[in-house]
């Protein structure tokens, strides 16, 4: 019998991630429980607020991905006036949001992700990180991905005003277009970016794929479930992280369905516990069956894996190629297993790029139509893109002015909360056996399973220090503290 | 004196002169409560350093109001000779509202342990690879920081004593542009 200790909301304001697991009797892993610290009162804070406003300030939700919130907040903001921006618009945002892609990729992957295979997980703690990686495989890299997030930052610099978080998108469009001397800038550093994305998924395949040790973890069981995928795909059924509607795979593969923003309500429904104030989002058509994979669970997540499993295909070559060999190489679609991720998010990169330069020479991309007015009363609006990290739904609800009343936010991350708790819970029961913990290396697997789901867990908050502060507690059966790790806390 | 007025468009590219300039950043997000403190102090060494009282000092000083880090704050420092970050910080012992000042170098870095942000990597860190590229990065960063009362509510207003400390926090990063750096607080930053 295991006793379900109260989360103490005190917990919540201190700003820790908190894991608490639970041993039965057997001392092996019940049950365990993760919490993060969650921003409040967004909702209350944007009420009265005019809704073309959100484009910008919910560039201050995330400090991670304020590029994916300026977007979804565009599209929403034009189906709230039920507006459709003219071709040049949404290639202008488009393309700005490719280039975000980039950096976004690139910086998790050489600073968070890429470390644990390119150093190896057992390598000491202080060089699993960008600078161990930069030391290992040579100071190029680490101009490449200045580089990366240089270009990538001019862009949305160009096309949204500011590096990193734009200012132009309006409903019905962007208050700028570009001119000649922009784009052809924009196409050369696209050129660029698609060498670097090859580049990177040379250094994944000699560095990773090559490693048996690595690809035995990355194909292992402690991070595979069986679970059911979503992303949004374009009219062919391609990756998109723009525009098109959210396809949902069930574990098997098989398509159940594709819906559009404002059917988001009627696919998604979300499971409130009493032991946190996150709500887990899972799939109404399925049902809640608790944190367990499978065709009859509703548990679904959204990440670069979802995605690629959720599509056909990828809408650029290159990347297509490696879509290819990525499902053959892990036996089929579609893949389960989490660690996958890491390559899923390299092949995104590719096709990013690659839709940087095919946008950046596309013939409506300087043209000079890039705003219609909006003519009709505002009411209520859904607006979806892929942000890194998972299907990004904002949802919003105006007056006749167009001054918002209510806001519902489905951030990427949230998205995966059900399936990041079944991997911190596998990767407890690996390491947490008839009672004997072994910590060394307890921390670490546990962030790995998160980490590759490349969460955002309160990262708008810039206080210092500046880092997630984490506590991981054990409790045996009758309800004793068996061990207690910290770090930054 | 000469000053660039501040900027929030994060729109600058580095050049030879710049390493005379110090950069002061205020770091933070304005729509979260004290973590927007960094902003505000900044907003008000930008009032001081146009007012009469300073005219006269030869101050060459870059003032910014940022919502990066890591990678990104050490990019926007690059070029520049001196940096001085402003920023709320939560601590374990300390009061809301209560002021430090230190050189970077005293922060923890727990980079090494790669949960510092769950999607980037510290400021130390970041400025080591860029001292490792052969970046030109400040000889000297200092870090202004203000104890928080509350950083995950939304909303554009401080806390009562956190925006009380305002002018004592600009009054020390004036401190730092006209007389240096001195001793660094004993502030517990564990």
């Amino acid at each position: 019998m295991t006793e379900r200790i109260a989360i103490d909301p005190i917990t919540r304001l201190e700003g820790h991630g908190k894991i608490e697991i639970f041993l039965d009797d057997d001392g092996n892993v019940a049950n365990t429980y993760f919490q993060i610290p969650e921003l409040r009162g967004f909702e209350q804070f944007c009420v009265g607020r005019p809704v073309e406003e959100m484009p910008v300030l919910t560039n201050r939700i995330c400090g991670v991905c304020p590029e994916a919130h300026h977007m979804a907040a565009a599209k929403a903001a034009d189906a709230v006036y039920k507006v459709d921006p003219p071709p040049t618009a949404k290639k202008l945002r488009e393309l700005l949001y490719s280039a975000f892609y980039v950096t976004d990729h690139t910086t998790h992957f050489y600073a968070l992700g890429g470390p644990d295979f390119i150093m190896g997980p057992d390598a000491p703690v202080a060089e699993r990180n960008i600078l161990g990686v930069i030391h290992k495989v040579g100071l190029e890299i680490g101009g490449k991905v200045i580089q990366a997030r240089k270009y990538g930052h001019t862009v949305i610099e160009i096309i949204g005003g500011r590096k990193v978080h734009p200012c132009t998108s309006i409903p019905g469009g962007q208050t700028r277009g570009i001119n000649e001397e922009e784009r052809a800038e924009i196409e050369k550093m696209g050129r660029w970016s698609v060498d670097f994305a090859q580049f990177s998924l040379d250094i994944f395949a000699d560095i990773v794929l090559g490693n048996q040790e690595y690809l035995d973890l990355i194909l292992g069981d402690i991070y595979s479930h069986r679970m059911h995928y979503i992303g949004l795909v374009d009219e062919n059924n391609l990756v998109n992280f723009y525009d098109g509607l959210v396809s949902v795979v069930d574990p098997n593969g098989k398509r159940l369905g594709k819906y559009a923003p404002d059917e988001y309500g009627d696919w998604i429904a979300e499971r409130v516990e009493a032991w946190t104030y996150l709500k887990f989002p899972y799939l109404k058509q399925v049902g809640w069956k608790g944190f367990v994979g499978g065709e009859d669970s509703g548990v679904y997540s959204a990440t670069p894996l979802s995605r690629l499993n959720a599509a056909d295909g990828m809408a650029t070559p290159l990347a297509q190629e490696h879509y290819e060999r990525f499902f053959e190489t892990l036996g089929g679609k579609p893949v389960h297993q989490q660690l996958a991720t890491h390559w899923a998010r390299l092949i995104e990169l590719l096709y990013a790029a690659e839709r940087w330069v095919e946008l950046a020479t596309d013939l409506e991309i300087t043209g000079d139509d890039f705003h219609t007015v909006p003519t009709e009363t505002p009411t209520e609006g859904v607006g979806i893109v892929e942000a890194p990290r998972g299907t990004l739904t904002h949802h919003y609800w105006t007056d006749e002015r167009g001054v918002l009343t209510k806001v519902n936010l489905i951030v990427g991350t949230t998205n995966n909360y059900a399936p990041i708790s079944m991997s911190i819970k596998k990767a407890a029961e690996s390491l947490i056996t008839s009672g004997t913990v072994v910590t060394e290396g307890l921390l670490n697997m546990v962030e790995m399973a998160f980490r590759s789901y490349d969460p955002c867990f309160g990262c708008a908050t810039h206080s210092l220090p500046g880092q997630m502060p984490l506590e991981v507690k054990i409790t045996d059966a009758q309800g004793e503290t068996v061990e207690t790790l910290r770090q930054y806390c | 004196m000469t000053l660039s007025s501040i900027r929030e468009t994060e729109s600058r590219e580095p050049h030879a002169t710049d390493r005379d300039k110090t950069l002061v950043v205020g770091l933070g997000n304005p729509i979260l409560g004290d973590d927007g403190v960094g902003w505000r102090v900044a907003e008000e060494v930008l009032c001081r350093l146009e007012s009469p009282v300073h005219k006269s000092d030869r101050l060459d000083v870059v003032v910014e109001r940022l919502s990066v880090g890591g990678l990104g704050l050490m990019e926007r420092m690059v070029g520049f000779g001196k940096a001085i970050v402003i920023d709320s910080i939560t601590t374990r012992e300390g009061t809301p509202g209560d002021l430090s000042c230190f050189p970077l170098s005293a922060l923890p870095d727990h980079s090494a342990g790669h949960t510092t942000s769950a999607h980037d990597t510290s400021l130390q860190n970041a400025l080591k690879i860029a001292q490792e590229m052969g970046f030109n990065i400040p000889e000297e960063v200092w870090v202004v920081a203000i104890e928080a009362r509350q950083t995950l509510d939304f909303s554009e207003r401080l806390t009562a004593p956190v925006e009380a400390t305002v002018p004592r926090a600009a009054d020390a990063v004036l401190e730092l542009l006209l007389n240096g750096a001195g001793e660094a607080d004993d502030h517990d930053l564990t």
